[in-house]
């Protein structure tokens, strides 16, 4: 070995040196073997069955919506909808199927291309909705055009009534929901997105079901996990009780056809609304299928705006409606009883301006004012409140701030006082002058349809109600049993005595000789006020409120009338229908049915 | 301890034993990911069991004969391999993008596996002669140039991986034979120590610590000491330097290699499945037949160089480690065969097979359990292919024959 005399290493040396490399290399495969099978386990057996297991979601059935007596109101109903499984499908035969489909060319090239993204074994959706004539030629020619398929999928449907802006309808969640709720909603998944559908998505969604399928690298299923034993089935949602009565809202929803506006009917005592609208309505239906773009596009475009909840969004001054708060007031604070008169020479004057009456009315007390709707009765009354104690009084009957109904969409109006006239025009940049009309509903306060219902309700059940809501509970899974939602108990704390002076005056505005005694029934007594609104903008606001039977309220209504003149002569006759329709339906059934229906609560 | 007549000592079981589990589990787990296949995939398992008992069978004949056979083969043998290289670069089969296969209908076999025997052979016959010095220049050029033109025509098929093999036992060969593996250091510590910068810093101290013990062992003067330690320490450097001025698309590509999880879809693939399958495997493994990576295809072409993988997550921790204790057991009996050799002949053709031999274990099995980045070599006994096999068992029957003839120390 004379090779190695340079550079002398042993034999011995270069053998062990090759033999230790060996044995150091083993050990570190197998402590990473350890690291990997034994110590990291769990990670890579997780992710492993997340590979070829995949759980197909099984959609529940979303809860429906019942009326007071039970009646469906809002169900659920199969549709088919039509897909395409991109790796079978064949392109070059997709004009056929749009033909057959009538989808429009190019349709399902645009999809495709739109999901490109996606594993090509995954179905997409091409058509929503379709009829069974296409269900039927996709079954007859399934040979021909591989990869297009259909599944059957729930879609809302609305039997009885409109309610479109109380219902609300459903959307596909959005990337910041999903982010907030991912362990309940995958992407693609429908969530509430207004009115209940939206307030009560936690109850009526239900539950995911899961069946779980085994599937290769190239997602295609083998077959089931485990003979299906960890599949679990998906929990329908809760079924909704609304305090709806589905006749009271479809006399409610006819009356306003062609009509702005809104009506609000409420339950005096417990606070459950009876009858909802909001006009002009949309077509929820329409909804829940395809995004069908010409319709949101005619519904964002149409002048009359039918997406506005007037019922709980628009804000106009409440016009005479609001004479009976200041009354309330007045007597209230012992500035006047019932045998209190102002004199109304036809008009008032104050500076150099003059507020006009319809009439002179002479020498009334509050009582003939509220009947015959005096304005300067009010005008001359509020100088004797005040600004401020009026603002108060009219808060304790839930002005100025939101009724929290249970649908999100609500605003909370205005009611000035002397710190908002302050913040406004400057300290002293402006006079007693501004508040002249506020005692006759107008000016810069603004209510909605809903505020005025809670205080209708409160005045028809003397100064005590519940906060306003459309649910009343949900039904206990198989049982006709109703597990009622709590709200919150509403009081005024105001005597007794100042109501039955104001309610004798409502009772006279149309059983008397006051405003609205066009809607006079003799069977169902009803008291109320009547409001035109002034309007900058067009023709005067109709209101009408009222309560019915006079004596014993069962139904406090508030009804709006956008631009239609006089509130006797466009609200008025509304709440007249309303009430009758209530009330005929009920007699029959009251002394069987009113005692189970109505929760019970203390009060 | 030494009966002479036992069967033992003229046959070694501890090499023999290891290879039959290996070509066991090779077995297995190629009937587990193919089997259920359709196409002419389905058929690999037959075609390698019938490859195995012709691989047992010639093993047994080549550990039958004798020093001085291999020797007189060894030039003719080297000769025919390299007009195998040369055929298959004109009439050769393209599979995985190497034009390294000549395809005889239903086989498909590949030169360079004979040439890799061949060049053993040969090279170590030529230096084994009893007049040639390495510190002769025109030696060292001739027993470089035998074994660098079979690597300049498996570069030419486009086979990186098995050129880099060649690359390996000729430097193991060349090693023993005395070429100084100082100059070996020089050359190649600074590529290395950029290499294993990119996985950050540990791995480069433990660089610097071994070079630092070479030179110990290697004991040169303390000037070409200090200038290879520095300049191995400035090239550690390198690659965050050249790193920085990377365009951000190779940026990309370098990352990956680091870090397959950077395209999980892409590049990284691969290894993130190998590793899913083999962590997944636990203790025991999942079972034959059961582990769902490898049923369901997760891992691509996993009969091939990823079939660590299917042992791993079918037979679990224990199943892996008793394949690399087979190797362990395997590299070990050989380098004892350094010592007891019966010629310096002998002595370099068992320093080339362990060579090529330690060289797949060592990649293949790094790149499945996520030590190595991806280099497409086989995994040797185990991974599907009947001329590989078969060579590679000659490889073992010549080691064989060595240690029957083999001298006591």
């Amino acid at each position: 070995m004379n090779t190695n005399e340079k550079f002398d290493i042993p034999i011995e040396i270069k053998s062990a040196l090759l033999k230790y490399i060996v044995i150091i290399i083993s050990i570190v495969f197998i402590i990473q073997l350890f690291y990997l099978q034994i110590l990291n386990n769990e990670y890579f057996n997780t992710k492993s069955t997340q590979n070829s297991i995949k759980g197909i979601p099984i959609q529940p059935i979303r809860g429906a919506f019942l009326d007071r007596n039970l009646n469906v109101l809002v169900e659920n109903i199969n549709t088919f909808t039509v897909k395409i499984i991109p790796a079978y499908f064949d392109t070059s035969k997709a004009k056929y199927v749009e033909d057959a489909l009538n989808l429009e060319r190019g349709t399902i090239l645009r999809y495709l291309r739109t999901t490109q993204s996606y594993s090509p074994y995954i179905p997409i959706r091409i058509k929503k909705d379709a009829p069974f004539k296409n269900i039927a030629w996709i079954e007859e020619n399934k040979e021909f055009f591989k990869g297009l398929t259909y599944s059957v999928e729930l879609q809302r449907h609305y039997p009885e009534v409109s309610g479109s802006h109380m219902f609300g309808y459903l959307k596909e969640i959005s990337k910041k929901q999903l982010e907030e709720k991912k362990h309940i909603y995958s992407m693609g998944d429908l969530i509430g997105y207004c009115g209940i559908e939206k307030t009560y998505e936690d109850y009526i969604r239900g539950e995911k079901g899961y069946q779980y399928i085994v599937v290769d690298s190239k997602q295609r299923e083998i077959g089931r996990y485990n003979d299906g034993k960890n599949d679990k089935k998906p929990q329908k949602g809760f079924d909704l009780v609304l305090g709806i009565d589905k006749d009271v809202q479809k006399v409610a929803e006819e009356k306003f056809k062609g009509l702005r506006g809104a009506i609000v009917a409420i339950e005096p005592q417990t606070g459950e609304i009876i009858a909802f609208v909001s006009s002009p309505e949309y077509d929820l239906s329409r909804f829940s299928a395809f995004t069908d773009k010409a319709y949101w596009d005619s519904l964002l475009n149409d002048p009359n705006v039918p997406l506005f909840n007037r019922a709980t969004m628009s804000i106009n001054p409440p016009g005479s409606t609001f004479k009976i708060l200041a009354a309330i007031a007045a007597l209230e604070e012992g500035l006047i009883d019932e045998n209190t008169t102002i004199s109304c020479p036809g008009s008032f004057v104050y500076g150099n301006r003059s507020f006009k009456c319809h009439g002179a009315h002479g020498n009334v007390n509050v009582i003939h004012a509220i009947e015959h709707s005096c304005n300067v009765f009010f005008y001359k009354l509020i100088f004797k409140i005040g600004l401020d104690k009026w603002a108060e009084y009219s808060r304790k009957f839930g002005f100025g701030s939101k009724t929290n109904v249970d649908i999100t969409e609500e605003v909370k109006g205005l009611v000035p006082d002397s710190k908002y006239y302050d913040k406004r025009y400057g300290k002293n940049g402006w006079t007693q002058g501004f508040i002249v009309s506020l005692g006759i509903g107008q000016g810069e306060l603004s209510v909605t349809p809903i505020q005025l219902a809670l205080y209708t309700a409160l005045i028809a059940n003397n100064g005590v109600s519940y906060q306003p809501h459309i649910v009343k509970g949900y039904l206990k899974p198989g049982t006709k049993e109703i597990i009622p939602f709590k709200f919150p108990k509403i009081e005024t704390h105001i005597s007794q005595r100042t109501f039955d002076i104001v309610k004798q005056g409502m009772f006279l505005v149309v059983n008397g000789s006051g405003t609205a005694t066009s809607i006079r029934m003799p069977d169902i007594p009803i008291a109320g006020k009547t409001g035109t609104a002034q309007n900058p903008h067009g023709k005067d606001h109709a209101y009408f409120i009222g309560y019915a039977p006079a004596d014993n309220p069962k139904l406090a209504i508030a009804c709006f009338v956008e631009n239609a003149g006089f509130g006797a002569t466009w609200a008025a006759p509304i709440v007249k229908e309303v009430v009758h329709a209530y009330f005929n339906k009920n007699k029959i059934k009251q002394t069987s049915k009113d005692s189970t229906n109505t929760p019970k609560r203390k009060q | 301890m030494k009966i002479k007549t036992s069967l033992n000592y003229r046959f070694d079981f501890n090499i023999f034993i290891p290879y039959l589990i290996l070509v066991i589990f090779s077995l297995l787990a190629i009937y587990s990911s193919t089997i259920n296949q359709t196409g002419p995939v389905a058929y690999n398992f037959y075609k390698q069991f019938v490859f195995a008992i012709i691989s047992i069978v010639v093993l047994y004949y080549t550990y039958k004969q004798s020093e001085g056979f291999f020797e007189s083969i060894s030039f003719p043998l080297y000769l025919f391999s390299l007009f195998l290289l040369v055929v298959v670069l004109i009439v050769g089969k393209t599979i995985n993008n190497s034009k390294s296969w000549l395809s005889f209908g239903f086989i498909n076999f590949q030169p360079s596996e004979l040439a890799k025997i061949a060049t053993i052979l040969y090279l170590s016959k030529f230096l084994s002669s009893k007049t040639i010095s390495l510190d002769n220049i025109k030696d060292l050029f001739i027993s470089i140039l035998i074994g660098i033109v079979p690597v300049i025509l498996i570069l030419l098929e486009n086979d990186t991986g098995t050129s880099f093999v060649f690359i390996v036992f000729i430097v193991f060969i060349l090693f023993m034979k005395g070429f100084n593996p100082l100059l070996l250091i020089i050359i190649a510590s600074p590529f290395l120590i950029i290499f294993a910068s990119m996985f950050g810093i540990i791995p480069v101290i433990l660089f610097l610590i071994i070079i630092l013990v070479a030179l110990i062992l290697l004991k040169p003067n303390i000037i070409i000491s200090t200038y290879i330690f520095l300049f191995n320490v400035i090239s550690s450097f390198f690659f965050n330097y050249i790193f920085n001025i990377l365009s951000a698309h190779q940026k990309k590509r370098v990352e990956v290699f680091l870090n397959p999880e950077a395209d999980p879809k892409g590049a990284g693939y691969n290894i993130i499945q190998v590793k899913v399958a083999i962590g997944s495997g636990g203790l025991f493994g999942k079972g034959f037949m059961n582990g769902n990576q490898t049923q369901l295809r997760f891992v691509p072409e996993q009969w091939t160089d990823f079939i660590y993988s299917v042992i791993g997550e079918e037979w679990g921790f224990i199943g892996a480690s008793v394949v690399v204790l087979c190797f362990a057991l395997i590299l070990v009996k050989i380098s004892k065969l350094f010592l007891t050799a019966h010629s310096e002949f002998s002595r370099l053709v068992s320093v080339g097979i362990f060579g090529f031999l330690f060289f797949h274990f060592f990649v293949n099995i790094g790149m499945c359990v996520g030590l190595f980045p991806v280099i497409g070599i086989p995994l040797p006994f185990v991974s599907y292919g009947g001329s590989a096999l078969l060579f590679n068992s000659i490889a073992l029957g010549i080691i064989l024959s060595f240690y029957k003839h083999r001298v006591s120390i």
